[in-house]
Order: structure tokens, then sequence, then C-alpha cells
């Protein structure tokens, strides 16, 4: 080691070491001479025998420079220098082979930098591996009283910390607005181990009715409606018409909660209150830290059997509580399509390397004469392939650099690109890991492309390459050996992408001709929230909904308007259990159950949502009148097989002894619900005019207005906004959107995996293309001379077109078989990713084969009709 | 040329440091032209070298701490760099000519017995 550190040394001070050797070398010779000079020599004899007795003085110095310092540093140097004339002095395949491994590299560096911020680092809490969620099969909602028992009850945990979802009318800042945030337990923040920017986090007893009403900001928040002043803390915000008081703002980079409510922009304390009972109505999220020594497992079983003895005191409510890591709720649904991705990229890479490598491999056969020179001249065999790497290493460091350009613009563009839903989306950055991994994967490169042309070239018969005109007429069976198999695995990969992206394309389109249930052209929809606002009263709420409804109608360009609690796709999900009249009251856990929707006059005309049956709801359809429900397809075959909804009465209060009881008036089209892929459960769609709770209680106070228009249904936004704005000036009107794009939204997902896979399966194959293209004309000019003889001999052009064409198709087909077969063990991965088609599909087998044979053989056709086409005494005169 | 003297050993690969190391133990600090005469005398002139030769020997053993040098004057008042072998040089020297002796007896063992 210290050896190696003196030799670094010397290496960066060679001039001081140099003059010391001088210095000592002739303080050497002089003390010969004085000896010389004793023994009686004269002065000019003694400096003679002196000279003689110490020897070269060169070649001493030579000795001491090679011990002094790494020969192998500065052969790589001098290597450096030749490749860098090398590749300038042939700019054509430097430029190509730089491009193509700039394309490989960076588009791996850029995917790589978004798996690595999504899937490696996606929660930037205090150890994050100990975080777990506790929520029904995993991802439903719990109670509060089954929170308290579970917190009180088990040992496994450090803190296990709830929170519910909560939206609210911010005024008192720049505008009003709607914002989404959190109530949370007091000990949440504290167990993530995060600390804010300023202020404090929520403190001990502040989660108790009456001390709850203080709140902490996120950055985007505080900066966007408090101009990130600083003095806003310790003073009041209204939400929705409540004081609450600012005690602390959170970093920029914090976010919670990972996985759901993702826009949440402020936190407030949860405080139960009455609610300490309540093992019905799940609205919680339940997270917990567990302790040092505890396992996910053994967490598992605590909390398995207590819930088991909860179940059992109180039957329904205690079912599949599954704990689970965070982080998997956070990347679960994102982890199979960006290791798809990275795979894809990676064969795009390899492909690129097998290019570089048989271009390389058909410059080394021109080098040939060189490399034998050099040879002959003594260098050793381990010399010239050094040489032959560092000109690799220095192209594909070239390629690198490209490549890292192309991965800042590549990883700009992915993340513009990919959904919103995708987690930490704002931490996507070039890193050092990025920067790591593209180092590596640039020396993997050069090694991968340049070390079988390299051994090759050094193990060139000397003599052959050496004699004049020693152009051998056909290469040696080792090299085409090598060509094919690079041809081969090229169109494997490329098979397999090609697969990949064929299966995402079939998937696309059968997603995106699903039927959403409604016309979303022309339509817009936007929130409207009352809460704080004296239209929230529940004497006025009914006449400014119904009012408000009815001057948007008016507005000119509206074609008609209505209003929904929750929008399809975009809005919640709310679920509700109800019984049947005349059917035996259910076990619990058993009821029915439908996703709920409140629904004003006009929804189904408005959103062009078919009616199948029966009638819609209408004005007629008020408090007084008797209540009403319109159910979809999916509920009248789940719950009416057979038979004949309409008429028919149900009630959502099976507890109670006088229940309102709602008549089936109509059957509606299914309509999506809450995620574009999954199936459409039964759904019931209540008189809002009829609803109390929708019409009264504060925990929902907001009307999501949909309208249709006769032009561009955005351009319509601004006049709606200042008929909302007409009733009360400090109503919040949010997420406006267009329903076309609500539906894109839905599908960005599997929009963003098919373009990418298909960009990707794209490069891919222009570069197989291009490289079988380069093999087969490369070896066709090499048997120019052979095809001459074959002609003057009386070989037909046809029988030698048709020869060449076998010998080149041969390498793509079986290359294409090795993709067959690595297509079917790979597309399994894509199960998941994946809609109504089977990852075996054949059409898309089929289809790509074609494509892969069409361009396998315009790419040896070409250059083989062009071979053919030769004069073959000018071919033989030639040589 | 000296090296085909049949007579004459050339030195083995390594060898030579242990040599260095074993005259300046035995001789105190020594410039290259005093190791390469002493050398001389010790082999009666079996052992015949460049002097030049002496360096890469000098520099390894330098670089790996085994001797420092140090420009200093000889007894007729001429500059030259003096080696002067260093603790770590002093405990190598005993290990290496332990396993020196035996690696010799070992090799000299085969030599007698294999005949």
């Amino acid at each position: 080691m210290r050896r190696f550190l003196a030799r670094l040394l010397s290496l960066l001070n060679v001039g001081a070491a140099e003059r010391e050797l001088a210095r000592e070398i002739e303080s050497h010779i002089t003390l010969i001479e004085d000896d010389f000079l004793r023994r009686g020599y004269s002065p000019a004899d003694a400096k003679l025998a002196a000279r003689r007795a110490y020897g070269g003085v060169e070649q001493a110095k030579e000795l001491h420079r090679e011990a002094r310092s790494f020969q192998a540093v500065e052969h790589f140097l001098k290597d450096l220098r030749y490749g860098a004339r090398n590749l300038l002095r042939t700019p054509g395949f430097t430029g190509i082979a730089i491009i193509t491994l700039a394309l490989g590299i960076g588009a791996n560096t850029a995917v790589f930098t978004v798996v690595n911020a999504v899937l490696m680092r996606p929660l930037s809490y205090q150890d994050p591996d100990r975080l777990v969620t506790l929520l029904h099969n995993g991802t439903g909602p719990v109670a509060v009283a089954n929170y308290i028992d579970w917190r009180d009850q088990s040992r496994s945990f450090e803190t296990m910390a709830a929170a519910e979802y909560w939206t609210a009318n911010l005024t008192g800042g720049d505008q009003p607005e709607h914002v989404a945030g959190l109530q949370m337990t007091q000990n949440l923040l504290p167990m993530l181990g995060v600390n804010p920017l300023h202020g404090r986090l929520f403190i001990k007893g502040e989660d108790l009715k009456g001390a709850d009403h203080s709140v902490i900001l996120s950055h985007r928040l505080w900066q966007r409606s408090f101009s990130g002043d600083p003095a806003i803390l310790g003073k009041p915000i209204s939400l929705n018409g409540e004081p609450y008081t600012v005690v602390g703002i959170m970093p920029p980079d914090f976010r919670f909660a990972p996985f759901w409510a993702t826009r949440a922009e402020f936190w407030v304390p949860l405080a139960f209150g009455d609610r300490v009972l309540a093992r019905g109505g799940n609205s919680l999220r339940v997270f917990a830290r567990l302790k040092p020594d505890v396992t996910l497992q053994q967490a598992r079983a605590e909390i398995t059997s207590i819930t088991e003895r909860l179940e059992r005191q109180y039957p329904g409510t205690n079912r599949r509580v599954v704990v689970t890591p965070l982080k998997e709720n956070v990347v679960g649904k994102v982890e199979t399509p960006l290791l798809v991705l990275l795979c894809a990229v990676g064969f795009v890479l390899l492909i690129a390397c097998a290019n570089v490598a048989h271009m390389l491999l058909a410059r080394t056969s021109d080098r040939q004469r060189e490399i034998a020179v050099r040879t002959a001249l003594g260098a050793s065999r381990a010399r010239v392939i050094s040489q032959l790497l560092t000109e690799n290493l220095l192209l594909s460091a070239i390629g690198g650099c490209a490549g890292f350009l192309l991965a800042l613009w590549g990883t700009k563009a992915l993340v513009a690109l990919s959904p919103a839903k995708l987690p930490r989306l704002e931490n996507i950055a070039i890193d050092a890991h990025a920067i790591l991994f593209l180092s590596a994967i640039t020396v993997f490169t050069a090694i991968v492309f340049g070390l079988a042309p390299a051994m090759h070239a050094a193990a060139l018969n000397l003599s052959g390459a050496l004699k004049e005109g020693g152009r051998s007429g056909t290469d040696g069976a080792r090299r085409n050996r090598l060509r094919g198999f690079l041809v081969a695995s090229e169109f494997a990969l490329a098979f397999m992408l090609l697969i990949g992206a064929g299966l995402m394309i079939r998937s696309f389109s059968a997603l995106h001709s699903v039927d959403p249930g409604f016309k979303s052209n022309n339509l817009l929809s936007m929130v409207v929230s009352v809460a704080g606002s004296n239209e929230a009263e529940p004497a006025r709420r009914e006449v400014f909904y119904r009012q408000l409804v009815e001057q948007v109608r008016a507005l000119p360009g509206v074609q008609s308007a209505s209003g929904i609690n929750h929008l399809p796709l975009a809005g919640d999900l709310w679920e509700w259990n109800f019984v049947v009249e005349g059917r035996s009251k259910p076990r619990p856990g058993e009821f029915p159950s439908a996703a709920y929707r409140i629904a004003m006059p006009g929804y189904f005309e408005t959103m062009g949502i078919p009616l199948l049956r029966g009638r819609t709801i209408n004005d007629s359809d008020h408090a007084s009148a008797p209540g009403v429900v319109v159910i979809n397809e999916s509920a009248a075959q789940e719950y009416w097989p057979g038979e004949d909804p309409v008429g028919k009465r149900i009630t959502f209060e099976a507890n109670n002894d006088q229940p309102i009881w709602l008549t089936v008036i109509g059957i509606a089209a299914n309509a999506k619900q809450y995620d574009w892929r999954s199936k459409i459960y039964p759904e019931v769609y209540l008189s809002a005019l009829q609803n109390r709770g929708f019409l009264t209680s504060m925990r929902g106070p907001y009307l999501t207005l949909v309208v249709r228009t006769a032009g561009n249904p955005a351009d319509m936004a601004p006049a709606i906004r200042r008929t909302v704005w007409s009733f009360n000036r400090n109503l919040p009107v949010s997420d406006v959107l267009t329903m076309d794009r609500v539906i894109a939204d839905a599908t960005a997902q599997p929009r963003f995996e098919m373009l990418l896979l298909a960009v990707f399966a794209g490069v891919a194959l222009i570069l197989a293309a291009v490289g079988i293209y380069g093999v087969v004309s490369y070896s066709i000019a090499r048997r120019r001379h052979e095809i001459g003889i074959r002609l003057s001999l009386g070989a037909s052009r046809g029988n030698v077109l048709q020869m060449l064409l076998r010998q080149g198709l041969k390498q793509a087909l079986i290359g294409a078989a090795a993709g067959v077969l690595g297509a079917l063990l790979l597309s399994r991965l894509m199960t998941n990713m994946l809609y109504a088609v089977e990852p075996t599909d054949p059409l898309t087998f089929i289809a790509v084969a074609l494509v892969l044979a069409v361009s396998a053989i315009l790419a040896t056709w070409l250059p083989a009709r062009r071979a053919v086409r030769i004069e073959p005494m000018l071919a033989l005169r030639n040589e | 040329m000296p090296s085909e003297d049949p007579g004459r050993i050339t030195v083995l690969q390594g060898t030579l440091d242990l040599i260095v190391l074993r005259t300046l133990q035995s001789m105190g600090p020594q410039h290259a032209y005093a190791i390469a005469t002493r050398l001389q005398q010790v082999s009666e002139d079996l052992l015949h070298l460049n002097q030049g030769t002496l360096y890469p020997a000098l520099v390894r053993l330098e670089q790996q701490g085994r001797i420092k040098g140090a420009w200093g004057k000889t007894e007729h008042n001429r500059d030259a760099k003096f080696y002067s072998i260093t603790e770590a040089g002093a405990k190598a020297l005993t290990e290496e000519t332990l396993r020196w002796r035996r690696m010799a007896g070992l090799v000299d063992k085969l030599l007698s017995e294999g005949a």
C-alpha cells in the first residue's frame, strides 16, 4: 500500500524524481572516478573507466523509472493518445458508435434515476423500513374504536398513530381555496422522525377536543397562500370558518401521506371526541413503527390474534387486518412496471453494445496489418489487447458523457410524461447514485462491446496478415461465428422488447376502447365548496345548490348542468350497506353494499349516462316526496338476478325500526367508478334534494358541478366561476377539469408504460436492423471476390442472392427463436400491467415476428442485391 | 560480454533486495557505489552487476520504507546519497533471511536427494 502511494506520488512529481536521480548517478560516477584517480589513472582514463564500470546511464535511468512509477499508467496514457488519434481518423465510425452508446447509456441512466428515486428510496422519513400500515385487506380504512383497541393491546410497536382525510376551505390567505389535508393523532409526525422547518410539531394533548385547533402547513401551501411569510407562525388562519393557529411549517420535501391523500397540504390534530366507541364508519388509516427487536412476522401474528379476539367480540368489524410495510403501500403498484422498464432499457443497451461490437470487429479486420506490424515489432498480446481496450474505453467514455447529457434531458422528459400518481415524483433528479451507475455501465459497456473484438484482433495470424495482399478471401470461421452470435442476440433482444411493447399497445388500445359509461366530450366539472360560509347553513345549502345549477344552465354556451357529490374516476368513492325490503336481515358482514353517489336532478342527462329502464332523478324528487334511488346495471344483476328491480324498495338504515325506504325508480348503464381498470361494482344514486346528510353535514359540504357545453368546455370555466362568486365571493372553486382530461389521467399510467416501451422497442428495432445491415453488407463486401468467381463459373444472380439471403436470415431466425423463448418467460412478469390481453397473446407474437422478419429481409436483401449486380470480371480484377 | 562468463552468478530476482539490506545492516549507512563495491568484494567477484542496476532495488526498498536515503558528504568531501536501513527494514531482513534459508535448504535437499 505504502509502495503504491509512493509510486502515485512519484507519478505526480516526475520532474523532481528525475533531477534527484540524475544527481545521484552523477555523484556515483564521481565516486568511482575518484577511486580510479587514487589508483593512479589519468583524469581522462579515470572518467572513461568510471563510465564503463557504471554501465549504461540511460539504462539505469530507465530501470529506475520503471521501478519508481506505474508503467501501466504511462502505457495507458500513451494508449489513450494513440486511441484518440485513431478515433479521429475515422469520424464516421466514431460518430455512429458514440451516438449508439449515448442512446443506450443515456436511456439507462434516465430510467435508473427514476427507479432509484421511486423504488429504492421512496420515503424520506427516519428509518422508513420500520414503518408499517395496519389496514383492512392491506388497503381499507379502519374504525376509530378498533384503532384504539389495537393501539392499547399490542406490544409490537413503538408507536401507533392514525390519520383521516380532510378537506377544508382556507380563507384569510391570499385567496379562498379548497385544500386537501389530514387530521392526525398527535404522535404521528414524531413517529416519522421528521422536523419542522419553522415552529413545532403537535404536542401531547393537542389532539383532544377543545385543544385541537392548531395547524401545520406544508411548504407549498405556505408559499402559495402566505407568500412564505414566517410571521404567520402563531397566528390563526380560517379553515371551514373556524380559527386554527399555525404552529409549524414543514420543509419543502416533506410529504404525508405517501400512498393515499398524497395531495395533503396541511395537517391538523385529530380529536376523536365521541367517536372513540365507533366500530362502523371506517375512515382512519393506521400507521405504526415496529419496535427495534420485533419482526414484521411477529407483529403480524400479534395483530392477527388481537383482531381475531375483537372479531369474536364485535362480529364483522375486525376482518383481515393486514400489517404491511409502508414502503410496499407506496411502491407496490409501480414496482413491476418500473422493473420491466429497467429491463427493457437494459436490453436496448445490450443491443447497442452488440452493434458497436460488430462495428469494431469490422474495423479490427481492416486494422489487421497495423496490429500485425505492432506485434512484429515486439508488442506483447496483452499490450495489443490493452491498447484496443483503452481505445474502447475512450469511446464509451465519450458515449457516457453524451449519455449523461441525454439522461439530464431524458429524466426531465420522463418526469414530465409520467403519471402524476407516481410516488415521490418531486425527488427525481440525477444524483450521485445515478452518476455512479452511469460510470459503472460505461465501463461495463466498454468491456462488453470491446473485449471479444480485441481478443480476436490480438489472435491474428501474424504472417498471413503481413503478406502482401494478405487479405484472405473469406473471414475465419471463428470470426463469422462471433458475428452470427451478435446478430442473433440482437434479434433475440429486439424480439423480447417488441413483444413487451406490442403487449402494452394491445392492452392500452383495449383500455382505451373501454366505454366509460358516459360521454366525456364537452363535459366540464369543478368542485364548489361551501364549508365555513353562510351557504353551508342547512337552510341555505339546498337553495344555493339548486339556484347555482339553474344559473349555470342559463349561461350561454351551456347545454345542461347538474351536480354530484363525487365525480366518477376523479372523486372519492363511498360505500354503504343496505337491505332490500322483504328479504331477511343479513348477518353482520354479509350486507349487500354499493358505491354511493348523491346526484342533483339532471345528472344522468348531463353526463350522458344511458338509462336502461324506468326514469332518472328529477326536480320532483325533493325532500317531501317519497325517497327514490337509481341503481346501476351491476347492482341490478348482483342483487335482483332474474327480477325487475324497478319498484322494489331498499333502505340504508337496517338498524332503524322505522327506516326511510327508497324506491328503485330506474336502472342506469354502468359508469366507471374509481379505477379505470377495475370491474364495475354495484352502485346507487340518491337524490341530493332528499339527502339530509348531503345538505346538512359538515363533513362533506361541497358539490361537484358537471356542465355539458356547446363548445370547448375549458372556455366556460371563467363564466361558471363568476356565477359561483355572484352568490358569495368567498366560495372556493377547485378541481376544474374536463372529463376528457379525467379519463386521460385515469389511463395515464398504462399510457406512460406503453409509450416508453414502444420508444425503447423502436430504438431496439432500428439498432438491430442497422446491425444486421452492417454485418451483411460488410461480409458481402469481403466476399466480392468469391461472388465474382461464382458468377463467372455460371451461378445465376438469383442463386447467389438466395445464398446470401439464406446465410443472413439464418442468424436472424436463430435469434428470433431465442427471442420467442425469452419473451414467453419474461412477458409473464407483465401480467399485472396488462388489461384484457394474455402475456402470450398470439396476435402480438405473430405481428412482432412479421415485423422482425420484414426488417431482417430488407436489411439483408439491400446489400445482397447490390453485391450480385457487380460485373464478375470487375470483382475479380479488383482484388 | 561479462555476463557470458560461466563462473559468474546472475542475481536472482528479489535476492538483490535481501543482499542490499544485509549490507546496510552490517556496514551502516552507505552510498550506492559503496554498496556495489562491497557486494563485489564479498562475493569475490563472483557476483557481477552493472552498478546502475542497483538503482531499482534501492528505489523499491525506499518505497517500501525499508531503507532511507539522505544526502551527505563522503570522507573525501563528495556529495553522495547515503542509504540506511530502517526498523522496518531490519525486521523484513530477519524474516526474509529466515525464509531464504528455509528455501535454500529445501532446494539443496531436493537437489541432493533427487540425484
